[in-house]
């Protein structure tokens, strides 16, 4: 069997060399058709935003390809030097294969330990090479399981647990607040990238409605437009702020637009209701001052980064766990497949000599008819299959090392020549 | 084992000891030691009803209503436990249940026909209106209760607010919105119940010609102020739309007060007899 991994991630190549090795849609198309038609081999190509990697395999090794044909075809593919890619380009046989491709699905090679999107990104990688008729009985084998090693290093380690994105660190704290958001109202301040971001995740627990209040009408009103959500004039700002359960604000200003003095005249509009303002903004835009841990609650970039970090480091410690499971299902997977290219294989050849055994046992008796005893005859048929089970046991085990050393098909197809198995 | 060798001891002992078991998950996360917690729990809560059934313990007596109190408690923590696993719901609940067996246990326990300390009105159970007197006033206790754990919980999520602890970190809570609900239930769940009770009570005494020591009988003191204070706290509440910390400060001196009126005896005898 032949199994290659050909790539390169954000550990061994820059952002530029990742963009121009990257395939669309229908680069990946013809890829996977050049591939299989070229080397009829069954090809899956990942193509994300930190790593490029074409798995190739083949059941039999009738056709060997190595890293440096695979990335001769990649720089022919993308029109570039071969010389430009090789140095960035790592390579993996048989057994690293799967324990490689375990390790990206379950997040552990990524840039963000135990991320989520790789795993969907793998599975839509199988599904279009899967579609093109690429796939094969190996590589189908090999990302089946790799979905099923993401499915249990998620749920038994808490690798992916925690936020790590600031943006989607916001609605943490805000849960620590908040109940339920159908009743709630959301202010957005300003129009910040990150703010667009934060309010993207805040869109996610279904609040009542949102309100947005911005320097520029016309620009409120394309962010509300934006969001589904209701221009405010900035006039208004103090009476909106009063009638929010969760602000968000993300302006450019450079002083704070929310002294103590100022919200204090708000804040007995507000009739004890608590409020959440995420001040997203640098400088920020609120006086840290009216943070009172009750009915205001105030939460500055600096302290959604803090979950990001925490988040971070409980990840690290849930690594080793993870790699434990990673590696145990690579040792399950490479044998469960060997013993699925190489069970009809023994079975033959076991039925062979077995067939062999019983007529030369029979073939004895009958010249030794009358001279053996029952005691006689069990013992020397035995004796017989003792000496089969003996004989079998050197290839069978040779046969199931080389599997773990990472070969096992010339020694299969050698045993098919020598014993006269077939195909 | 007999029935009836089950002691306050018995359930004193696994309440304590599922709340050492709260305590240890907040130094060690294992899904074995919340489930230990709960058995305990179970099984105190088990060992508090046999304790219940077999001793026939009279509501009318300070130890009886107190544990009587622990046992809706501890009834209230195990359905919390179970479906609110990942809160931390017994390490607030479980010391108000203990401390309110404490109580029993320092007033001594009486069961039906048997009164150690004492109770001073003659009262039959069965009368109608005494059980309804009894059962409002302690289904009142129950919703104060439990808005006093809510606040002792709201006090503690506001202080991480306030420090600004990471949301992953420290006990686990409810947020401060669910735990403001909780205490809003309890107090308006409670307020006409103490509310029909007292007036059940003080129309029963005056059908029984019971002659009070005046106002100051520490029980009929101690409930007018508890229903004064409850008064005060519904007016703040929807009257001045206090909210917050301050209703929670509240809500703990009703609890208080609450505990003073369950504890203190009746100093006036029935019937005009002196």
């Amino acid at each position: 069997m032949m199994l290659l991994a050909v790539g390169c991630s954000h550990r061994t190549a820059t952002v530029e060399l990742r963009e121009k090795v990257a395939f669309d849609q229908d680069k990946l198309i013809r890829a996977l058709d050049d591939l299989t038609a070229r080397y009829g081999c069954e090809a899956v190509i990942l193509s994300t935003c930190n790593r490029v990697e074409l798995y190739l395999a083949r059941p039999d090794a009738v056709l060997t390809l190595d890293g440096a044909l695979i990335t001769e075809f990649l720089a022919e593919f993308h029109q570039l030097a071969r010389d430009q890619l090789a140095p960035h380009f790592y390579e993996h046989r048989l057994a690293d294969v799967v324990l490689h491709l375990f390790r990206v699905v379950a997040g552990l090679d990524s840039m963000i330990v135990g991320e989520g999107q790789i795993a969907g990104q793998v599975k839509r990688a199988y599904e279009t090479a899967h579609a093109r008729g690429a796939v094969g009985p190996v590589l189908h084998a090999l990302f089946q399981h790799a979905h099923a090693v993401a499915k249990r290093v998620r749920t038994e380690t808490g690798i992916a647990h925690g936020r790590v994105s600031v943006s989607s660190a916001a609605v943490d704290y805000v849960r620590q607040v908040f109940d339920r958001f159908d009743d709630k109202t959301i202010l957005v301040i300003g129009a910040g990238k990150m703010g667009e971001l934060t309010l993207r995740h805040l869109r996610q627990l279904k609040p009542r409605r949102i309100w947005v209040a911005n320097r520029s009408p016309e620009k409120a009103q394309e962010i509300a437009a934006a969001c589904g959500g209701r221009a405010v004039a900035w006039e208004q700002l103090d009476e909106a702020v009063g009638d929010s359960d969760i602000v968000l604000s993300t302006t450019g200003a450079p002083e704070p637009i929310m002294t103590l003095e100022r919200y204090q005249r708000i804040r007995p509009k507000r009739a004890g209701a608590a409020v959440v303002i995420l001040d997203i903004a640098v400088p920020r835009d609120f006086d840290a001052r009216i943070h009172d841990g009750d009915s205001t609650c105030l939460f500055n970039i600096d302290d959604l980064k803090r979950i990001r970090e925490q988040t971070l480091r409980d990840r690290q410690k849930q690594i080793a766990p993870a790699e434990a499971i990673v590696e145990e299902e690579a040792r399950r997977f490479s044998k469960e497949w060997s013993r699925r290219r190489h069970g009809p294989v023994i079975a033959r050849l076991t039925q062979e000599l077995e067939t062999k055994r019983q007529a030369i046992v029979r073939q004895l008796f009958s010249r030794l008819n009358g001279q053996l005893t029952n005691e006689d005859r069990a013992y020397i048929e035995g004796a017989f299959r003792l000496l089969q089970n003996q004989f079998l046991h050197g290839p069978i085990s040779a046969l199931s090392e080389e599997v773990h050393e990472g070969g096992g098909h010339n020694l299969l197809d050698a045993l098919r020549k020598l014993f006269r198995l077939g195909e | 084992m007999p029935l009836d060798r089950v002691t306050i001891f018995c359930f004193a002992a696994s309440y304590s000891v599922a709340w050492l078991l709260e305590l240890t998950l907040l130094l060690v996360q294992r899904p074995a030691l919340r489930y230990l917690a709960t058995l305990f729990g179970a099984a105190g809560l088990l060992a508090h009803t046999i304790y219940f059934l077999v001793q026939r313990l009279t509501l009318d007596s300070q130890a009886g209503s107190l544990l009587f109190l622990a046992w809706i408690l501890a009834t209230f923590y195990l359905y919390g436990s179970l479906h609110y696993r990942r809160l931390a719901w017994g390490l607030f609940v479980l010391p108000v249940i203990i401390g309110l067996i404490g109580l029993a246990q320092a007033f001594g326990v009486s069961s039906a026909g048997d009164s150690a300390h004492g109770v001073t009105i003659p009262v039959d159970p069965l009368q109608f209106w005494n059980l309804a007197h009894i059962a409002l006033f302690l289904l009142a206790a129950v919703g104060v209760s439990v808005a006093f754990v809510a606040s002792i919980m709201y006090l503690v999520q506001s202080r991480r607010l306030m420090t600004k602890t990471l949301p992953g970190d420290g006990v686990p809570l409810p947020n401060l919105e669910r735990l403001e609900n909780m205490n809003r239930r309890g107090i308006n769940w409670a307020f006409p119940l103490l509310t029909i009770g007292l007036i059940i009570g003080l129309v029963q005494m005056a059908q029984d010609h019971v002659q009070l020591q005046g106002w100051t009988d520490p029980r009929i003191l101690s409930t007018i102020v508890l229903w004064i204070v409850f008064a005060i706290v519904l007016y703040l509440r929807y009257g001045f739309r206090l909210r917050g910390k301050r209703v929670a400060f509240l809500t703990i001196m009703a609890f208080a007060l609450l505990l003073v009126t369950l504890v203190t005896s009746h100093q006036h005898k029935p019937g005009g007899i002196p």
